[in-house]
């Protein structure tokens, strides 16, 4: 199956400018183009495919998806884009006349393992609370996801009002309507982030950066200015950040790691909440970095520092999709509120950064954008990613090394000491010996007397008593012979 | 505390002292070299009637290359603090500047004056840059209040926020009045969003 079409998913170094030659860069997952060509060229394969049947259509359909499994990496990305391919499909039917080709709306449902997550959680939250309640509310985000299902093809801005009409319709409800009388004001709350999770992940790939709106065209732009902004420095920017310090550095980079998270998440909470910790690290950089309360005035330049670092990917998209779909309460007022709002200035400024904003001339600043020159200054600095990581690996590298050093000079000298230790203590002990010579004496022997040896034989045979013949002088003789 | 219930935007030139205003209110204590975390935001609770109020402070940067992008900051904003520097003259004309452009953009926002500093003056009059009867035109022109504040001995700072707190109530209150009003006049509310696309929002009330 895979073999009937070239698997062009696969791609080369060389390959990573748009096959067209307009100059972006191409992505794998849009077939080697840029988006802007791939959908030029989606157009023409529309065109191209109209006479074939629905039948070879899904079978096709399928496969990409086989293929596109293969890339988990790009999960995220890929299910966005074969929910592009639905789409086109989908409108490409409605353009046939034949009624039973027209696939059902359900057809279209994927359930997904995060959704599945949410609808049990909320399922166990909803527990708690009386039957009728749980079923109205139930049936209340319900009959929002059908209406979402059946405009999936509508404008962006009239599944917003949809989305809006809803969260404002269901506070209220919540609010009055006698089923909702018992709960407190947390649960209701709580409520109400379960439906702006639940919406927004079951239908996260018809909300966010549909085709119908021209987000993705302005990531592009973003992407491409930031890409033309790399030059741009802390000191430029008027941050305090010492990019020097290793601490420093870690947490830009933590920052960084957040606020490319975002993308990954998919309910709007969620993807504050990356926000909200990026820029909790930022704070932190901005504590270490200078003494003295870290102010809006220290926070937003340092925000606009970080995103021109991260370069976060559908930065445009994840912003118009929490502006779209979250609730308003929480956009407008809390914390998360005020660093969204910092997060959209920040993006605001980076589009429309001038050389007043930079303090440069027009020509620096044209020079610079151009990369005709860069800035005296950004030597100093760690001018992308790559080479910072270089630098600080070949530092560690160096520390290694001097350890290693210092290792081997230890062993040697303990080497050397182990040696001169074996030496004294030879010389020691040759020193004893010859203070205490040894000397081995003859092992005492227990002689036995009775003992039949050969020595013996060399002994003179033992005195025998003499024998007295005269048995009546034998007291007397044999003393008188004693005592002589 | 997770509810907010009304955003307060504190605007004005940069080092004129609004993060040494917002933590002064919030922590009772000035703190010139003291080291604090996310102090660009706060909330506070205020007691109106007894009724209780959070206010969130957004705290906003000053400096004249985000001049084009604050006004994101103060939409939706119930009130606005309008800080200058006493012993600052050009921090005046910027909020001059600024006052004009709150009244055209957010004319629901109501604004208040805030010199900063005072304690500054009170030492040695002749650092005042910035003359009292300088100051009452301004905020006559655009019915404002006036404070004169310092962030170090908290002179008139809770009056301030005090201040802010009983006109959100009782706009409030007139809000909701007004919309009863309107409610009990024409059956059902129209606000200006829904007023636009009339014939949808009659498809959505019958279905």
């Amino acid at each position: 199956m895979a073999a009937k079409k070239p698997t062009k998913l696969h791609i080369e170094a060389s390959e990573l400018l748009c096959k067209n030659g307009c100059g972006f860069y191409g992505n794998q997952l849009w077939q080697g183009y840029c988006s802007l060509c791939y959908r030029e060229e989606c157009q023409r394969a529309k065109v191209a495919q109209q006479e074939q049947d629905s039948k070879k259509m899904m079978k096709k359909q399928a496969e990409d998806a086989d293929k596109a499994s293969l890339f988990s990496k790009f999960a995220e990305k890929k299910t966005q884009h074969i929910n592009k391919r639905a789409h086109t499909l989908k409108s490409m039917f409605k353009k046939t006349p034949t009624k039973e080709s027209v696939p059902e709306p359900r057809a279209k449902r994927q359930v997904n393992k995060e959704t599945q997550q949410i609808k049990a959680d909320l399922m166990d939250y909803l527990k708690q609370f009386k039957r009728p309640t749980a079923e109205d509310f139930v049936k209340i985000v319900q009959e929002l996801v059908d209406k979402l299902y059946q405009n999936a093809d509508a404008p962006v801005e009239d599944l917003t009002d949809l989305v809006q009409d809803f969260y404002i319709k269901l506070g209220k409800r919540m609010d009055s309507h006698s089923l909702y009388k018992d709960l407190s004001s947390e649960d209701i709350d709580t409520l109400l982030d379960y439906a702006e999770k639940y919406i927004t992940v079951k239908m996260y790939t018809s909300l966010f950066c549909p085709a119908t709106c021209d987000d993705e065209q302005k990531d592009l732009q973003m992407q491409t200015q930031i890409r033309s902004l790399h030059w741009v420095t802390g000191q430029q920017l008027d941050t305090m950040i010492n990019e020097h310090e290793t601490e420093v550095r870690t947490l830009v980079d933590q920052a960084i790691t957040e606020i490319i998270e975002v993308n990954s998440k998919k309910a709007p909470q969620d993807k504050l909440s990356c926000i909200v910790r990026c820029s909790k690290h930022i704070f932190e950089i901005i504590r270490q970095s200078k003494e003295g309360p870290a102010c809006a005035d220290d926070f937003l330049p340092a925000l606009i520092y970080t995103v021109l670092k991260a370069n976060p990917p559908l930065l445009q998209s994840n912003i118009q999709f929490i502006t779209r779909f979250s609730c308003p309460s929480r956009l407008m007022k809390g914390e998360a509120g005020y660093i969204f709002t910092n997060l959209c200035c920040a993006v605001q400024f980076i589009e429309n950064i001038t050389h007043e904003s930079l303090a440069l001339t027009q020509h620096e600043f044209d020079r610079y954008m151009s990369g005709e020159a860069i800035p005296p200054q950004s030597g100093n600095e760690y001018m992308c990613e790559g080479l910072r990581l270089m630098y600080d690996n070949l530092k560690t590298l160096a520390e290694l090394r001097q350890r290693q050093e210092k290792v081997m000079a230890e062993a040697l000298q303990l080497q050397q000491e182990m040696k001169d230790f074996k030496e004294n203590f030879k010389q020691e002990v040759q020193n004893v010996l010859i203070r205490m010579p040894l000397t081995i004496k003859p092992r005492k022997m227990k002689v036995n007397l009775d003992d039949d040896s050969e020595s013996l034989d060399l002994l003179p045979s033992p005195l025998l008593p003499l024998t007295v013949d005269n048995v009546g002088m034998d007291t007397r003789n044999t003393r008188v012979r004693l005592f002589h | 505390m997770s509810r907010i219930d009304a955003k307060v935007v504190l605007l004005g030139k940069n080092y004129v002292g609004k993060t040494c205003l917002v933590n002064r209110y919030i922590h009772q204590r000035f703190m010139p070299y003291q080291i604090t975390i996310g102090a660009a935001f706060g909330s506070m609770k205020e007691m109106v009637d007894g009724k209780p109020l959070v206010l969130g402070i957004w705290d906003t940067a000053g400096h004249e290359a985000y001049e084009s992008i604050t006004r994101m900051y103060y939409r939706g904003a119930v009130a606005c603090i309008l800080c200058y520097d006493i012993t600052d003259k050009s921090s005046f004309e910027r909020a001059r500047f600024w006052a004009g452009e709150l009244t055209n953009t957010e004319p629901k926002c109501k604004i208040y004056l805030c010199g900063t500093k005072k304690d500054i003056v009170d030492d040695d009059q002749h650092k005042r840059q910035v003359e009292l009867s300088m100051a009452q035109p301004l905020a006559r022109d655009f019915g404002t209040e006036l404070f004169e504040t310092s962030s170090k001995t908290g002179e008139n700072i809770d009056s301030l926020f005090k201040t802010i707190a009983r006109d959100v109530v009782q706009q409030r209150t007139s809000d909701t009045k007004k919309h009863e009003e309107r409610t009990s006049r024409d059956g059902f509310i129209l606000d200006d969003k829904t007023r636009q696309r009339g014939c949808r929002l009659v498809a959505c009330s019958l279905s």
